[in-house]
C-alpha cells in the first residue's frame, strides 16, 4: 500500500466525505478506489445516531423549533453517518438552493427540506427540481404562496432559472413571467394561516405546525404559455422538463458540482472535466450520481491539480474535526453549540446570507473566521482524552521504535492528519516548537500522559496551518 | 382521534396550557404534572436550551386559573435543575424532582424553598445515573427509575435508599433506558421500559409480575413508551412516545383503547386568539387535520404537522378524580381525558 494511494484516498474522502482516519483509509485503499467511489455513490443504511436517543436527550431537537437545534441535529447526522457523500450532497443542495430560517421561522420544515435533498441527492436533477418546487419551505422563502392565477409573483420563477438551474443570460424576462404562471397554484396547506404565523414568528397556541405541499387547481393558470421557445398549456413539471434539457442547465449544475467537489477555481483542465460531466448529464438523463462518478473517476480529480485546491467550508471543517476527534458520538450536553460554531465561522446552517447562498472558496477566510476555525479544531484535536485523538496517538505509538524528535513528531502528525504536505517554513517552525516541548516517547511502557499531551499540543498547532485548512 | 367509544371508554375532556417564551402563564416544554390535595395542578417545565433559565414548576387549577410558579432556577446550585424529567408530591406538599443531568433528586416546597437534595453519579446504593421517572406510594416511598443504571431505586422522602432492582437487558426484570413509573392501588410498580418497547409490572419490592407489549405500531405494541399510570380499576395508561399516542390496557394488559390526541383551544389559547385576530381568522379557515404527503408519514412527522394530535407525549398522570393528563412536551400543553362513568 503506497503513500500515494493513501494520499489519493484521503483526497477522495475529504471531498466526498468529511475526511477519514488512517485505519479507514487503509481499509478503503485495500478495497480499491473505484469500488469505494461506488459505495459512496450508492449509500446503504447510514447507521447514524438514532433519532429516539437524540429526541429523548435534547428536548429542543425533539420539538425542532429553534434554528440551532435543527443545525446541530443535522451535524449529529453528518458526524455519525456511514454515508458521508449523502450528507455532503445534502449540504451542497442546501448551499445551492439556500433557504433561510429568518423569513420562515420554521426549523422542522427546513429539516424536512434537507430530508428531501438527501432523498434525491444523487438521483435525477429533474425529480429534484420538481421536489424543490413542491417544498413548502422554498415556497414561503420565495413567495410562491403569493403566486396566483391572474396575479403572479415572479420570485420563485426567476430564481429557479437564475440561481437554481441555468444562470442569468440564458432566458428572457418573458420566460420568467411564463415560468411563474406555470407555478401558480403550487402552495402549501393552509397557506394563509401558515404565512401569517411565519411573518409574525408565532409559536402560539401550541408551537409550530410543520408545513406540507398543496396544489390548488383553481388557482393554477392553465392557459397557453411560451417558455424558451416552446408553447403549450404548461404546468410546473412541464417547465422543469424544458429546463433540464438545456445545455445551460448542464453547464450550470456540472460547474457547481465541480467547484464543490474538485476545486474552487476552474482551470483549463477543469473545463475539460466539466465537459465530460455535461456529456454524462445528458447520457444518464440528468442523473447526478452518474455525473459525480465521471468527476471522481477522472484523471484530473486523481491528479495533483485539485489536491488541496479548496478551502474547507465551515461545516466541513467542524464535522471533519469532530469525526476525527471521535466526540459527539452520542447525545452530548451542549451539542447545540456546534451549529453556533459554524455560524461564527461564516456558515450558519439555515442562515445563508441571501438566496444566492454563501460565497465560498477564499471568502470563507477572514481574520475573525480564521480565529474561530483554528480555535474550534484546536480544541477538538488538542485534547488527548478525546477518543479519536487517543486512537491517533495509539496508531503513532504502534509504529515507533524510539523517542520521537521534534521533527519526527511533526512528520508523524502531518502524516496521520492527512497526509498533509507542509511547506518547509511551516515544518521548520513546528519542529522547533516540538523540539522545545521535548522528545515524545510513545513506546509501550514508556508512554506517559505528558507524551500524549505533547502530541496533542502539536496537533492543535497543525490545525492552524494553511495546509490543514484546505481540503 | 380515538377508537370507537364504548361504554366505560375514555373520553376527551379538554386541553390546558399554552406555549410561552417567558415565565408566568403558559408552559415551556412541560415534562410532567402532579396534583396537590388542595386542588392545584403542578406542571414541570423542562425548557429547551434557549429558554433553560425558565425552568420552573407552574401552578394552576382545573378552572385554568394561573396560580404562580416556583423554582430555584437553572444551574448546579442547591435545588437548581439542568434537565428535570419528572416529579412527585408528598403528603406535606413537598415536591420531588428528578434531574437526569445532575443525577439527583431535589425537594422543594411550593413556595420554592429548598428542602433537600440527594444523589450523585454512580452505581452504589443512593447514587444514581440519569434518574427519570418518579412515583410516590401511599406509604410515602419514592420509586425512582434510573435510565443510566437500568434499575428502579426506592427511597424514603428523606433520601435514604431502601434498595433497588433491575439491570441492563431485555429479559424479565431487565431494562433498556427505562423512563416513567406508575403505581397501582395495591402498590405494584409499572415501569415504562423505554428502549425495550414494553411496560413491566413488579411487586412493591421488585418481584417481576408481568410484561406488556412488544415493538411495533399495532394495538398493544409500543415504540419507546415514556410514561405509565394505573387507575383504581386497574386500567393501565401508557404514553406511547415513539408512536405519538396513548394506549389503554385492561388490568391483565389486554389492549382496550387508543388515543391519538384531539386537542382543542385551552382557555389560555382562546385568550390569545381573542387578541390576535389575524391568526384567529386565518386559523378558522384552515383544515388542521389535512391529508399529508407520503414522505412525511412517520408518527413524529405527522404530529409535527397535525396540531390536535399528541406530539411528544412524555408523561401520563391521573388526578384524584381519575382524570387522565397527557403531557406533551413539543406542544406545550396537556390534553385531559376521563373514563366515562356508565
Amino acid at each position: 500500500m503506497s503513500n500515494a494511494d493513501i494520499a489519493l484516498m484521503a483526497h477522495l474522502m475529504r471531498r466526498a466525505g468529511f475526511g477519514a482516519s488512517r485505519n479507514e483509509l487503509e481499509q478503503k485503499v485495500a478495497q480499491g478506489y473505484e469500488s469505494v467511489v461506488e459505495d459512496l455513490l450508492n449509500p446503504g443504511s447510514p447507521n447514524a445516531m438514532p433519532d429516539d436517543l437524540i429526541r429523548r436527550f435534547h428536548v429542543d431537537m425533539a420539538e425542532m423549533r429553534e434554528l440551532n437545534s435543527a443545525g446541530a441535529y443535522w451535524i449529529y447526522r453528518m458526524v455519525t453517518t456511514d454515508n458521508p457523500l449523502e450528507e455532503k450532497m445534502a449540504l451542497f443542495w442546501h448551499s445551492l438552493f439556500a433557504t433561510g430560517y429568518s423569513k420562515l421561522n420554521q426549523a422542522r420544515s427546513l429539516m424536512n427540506q434537507i430530508d428531501t435533498f438527501r432523498r434525491h441527492s444523487m438521483g435525477s436533477f429533474h425529480t429534484l427540481l420538481v421536489e424543490l418546487s413542491k417544498d413548502p419551505a422554498m415556497i414561503i422563502w420565495l413567495d410562491n404562496n403569493d403566486n396566483h392565477k391572474g396575479d403572479i409573483n415572479e420570485n420563485y420563477g426567476r430564481e429557479l432559472l437564475e440561481l437554481f438551474s441555468m444562470g442569468i443570460g440564458n432566458y428572457t424576462e418573458d420566460d420568467v413571467k411564463e415560468c411563474a404562471r406555470a407555478f401558480t397554484g403550487w402552495t402549501l396547506g393552509n397557506a394563509e394561516y401558515m404565512a401569517t404565523r411565519a411573518s409574525r414568528d408565532s409559536i402560539w397556541p401550541y408551537s409550530r405546525i410543520a408545513w406540507h405541499f398543496q396544489y390548488r387547481d383553481h388557482d393554477h393558470d392553465d392557459g397557453e404559455k411560451t417558455f424558451l421557445g416552446q408553447t403549450g398549456n404548461f404546468n410546473g413539471e412541464d417547465i422543469i422538463d424544458i429546463i433540464v434539457r438545456q445545455e445551460a442547465s448542464a453547464r450550470f449544475i456540472c460547474t457547481r458540482l465541480f467547484q464543490f467537489f474538485a476545486a474552487d477555481e476552474v482551470t483549463e483542465a477543469g473545463e475539460a472535466v466539466i465537459s465530460d460531466m455535461m456529456a454524462t448529464y445528458f447520457d444518464s438523463k440528468y442523473e447526478i450520481r452518474s455525473v459525480l462518478r465521471t468527476l471522481f473517476n477522472s484523471a484530473y480529480f486523481k491528479s495533483d491539480d485539485p489536491r488541496f485546491a479548496r478551502v474547507k467550508g465551515p461545516v466541513e471543517l467542524v464535522v471533519g474535526a469532530v469525526r476525527l476527534a471521535g466526540t459527539y458520538r452520542e447525545p452530548t450536553f451542549g451539542a447545540d453549540q456546534l451549529a453556533r460554531y459554524t455560524l461564527y465561522m461564516g456558515q450558519g446552517i439555515f442562515q445563508p446570507p441571501s438566496v444566492e447562498g454563501w460565497h465560498e472558496g477564499s471568502e470563507w477566510i477572514d481574520s475573525g473566521a480564521l480565529v474561530e476555525r483554528v480555535n474550534f479544531v484546536g480544541k477538538e484535536l488538542g485534547d488527548p482524552r478525546n477518543p479519536g485523538v487517543q486512537a491517533l496517538i495509539d496508531r503513532m505509538s504502534a509504529d515507533v521504535d524510539g523517542p520521537l524528535s521534534g521533527a519526527a513528531q511533526v512528520d508523524a502528525c502531518a502524516d496521520l492528519l492527512g497526509p498533509i504536505v507542509l511547506s518547509d517554513t511551516t515544518r521548520t517552525s513546528l519542529s522547533e516548537f516540538a523540539g522545545e516541548q521535548g522528545a515524545a516517547d510513545l513506546r509501550e511502557g514508556s508512554r506517559t500522559e505528558a507524551d500524549d499531551q505533547r502530541i496533542a499540543n502539536l496537533l492543535r498547532l497543525l490545525t492552524a496551518t494553511r495546509e490543514y485548512q484546505l481540503a | 382521534m380515538t377508537t370507537a367509544v364504548a361504554a366505560g371508554a375514555v373520553e376527551y375532556l379538554k386541553t390546558i396550557g399554552l406555549t410561552t417564551n417567558q415565565s408566568g402563564r403558559g408552559f415551556t416544554n412541560p415534562y410532567d404534572c402532579a396534583f396537590t390535595s388542595d386542588g392545584r395542578i403542578l406542571i414541570l417545565n423542562r425548557c429547551d436550551t434557549v429558554r433553560a433559565s425558565l425552568v420552573r414548576i407552574g401552578m394552576m387549577n382545573w378552572e385554568e386559573d394561573y396560580l404562580g410558579e416556583f423554582s430555584r432556577g437553572y444551574g448546579r446550585g442547591d435545588g437548581q435543575w439542568i434537565f428535570p424529567v419528572a416529579m412527585a408530591v408528598d403528603n406535606s406538599t413537598v415536591v420531588y424532582v428528578t434531574d437526569e443531568q445532575q443525577h439527583r433528586i431535589t425537594a422543594l416546597d411550593t413556595q420554592g424553598n429548598f428542602v433537600r437534595q440527594w444523589g450523585e453519579l454512580g452505581t452504589d446504593s443512593g447514587q444514581m445515573n440519569a434518574p427519570a421517572g418518579i412515583a410516590l406510594s401511599g406509604d410515602q416511598t419514592l420509586y425512582v427509575v434510573e435510565q443510566g443504571n437500568n434499575r428502579v431505586q426506592r427511597f424514603t422522602t428523606s433520601g435514604e435508599s431502601l434498595g433497588m432492582w433491575g439491570e441492563a437487558g431485555d429479559g424479565p426484570g431487565q431494562f433498556n433506558m427505562p423512563w416513567g413509573v406508575g403505581l397501582d392501588s395495591s402498590g405494584n410498580v409499572y415501569v415504562a421500559d423505554w428502549r425495550n418497547d414494553r411496560v413491566q409490572k413488579f411487586t412493591a419490592d421488585g418481584q417481576f409480575m408481568a410484561s406488556y407489549g412488544s415493538s411495533g405500531t399495532g394495538d398493544g405494541q409500543f415504540s419507546r413508551p415514556s410514561g405509565v399510570c394505573v387507575d383504581s380499576a386497574g386500567y393501565i395508561y401508557v404514553s406511547d412516545w415513539g408512536n405519538e399516542r396513548v394506549q389503554i390496557l385492561d388490568p391483565d394488559g389486554g389492549f382496550v383503547q387508543l388515543l391519538r390526541g384531539q386537542a382543542t383551544l385551552s382557555k389560555w389559547a382562546q385568550d390569545f386568539m381573542s387578541v390576535n385576530p389575524d391568526e384567529r381568522n386565518t386559523r378558522e379557515m384552515s383544515n388542521l387535520t389535512p391529508e399529508l404527503p407520503a414522505h412525511l408519514d412517520t408518527p413524529y412527522l405527522i404530529s409535527s404537522q397535525i396540531e390536535p394530535y399528541f406530539w411528544g407525549p412524555v408523561s401520563v398522570r391521573l388526578d384524584s378524580e381519575e382524570r387522565l393528563y397527557v403531557v406533551e412536551s413539543n406542544r406545550h400543553r396537556i390534553q385531559v381525558y376521563q373514563r366515562r362513568k356508565d
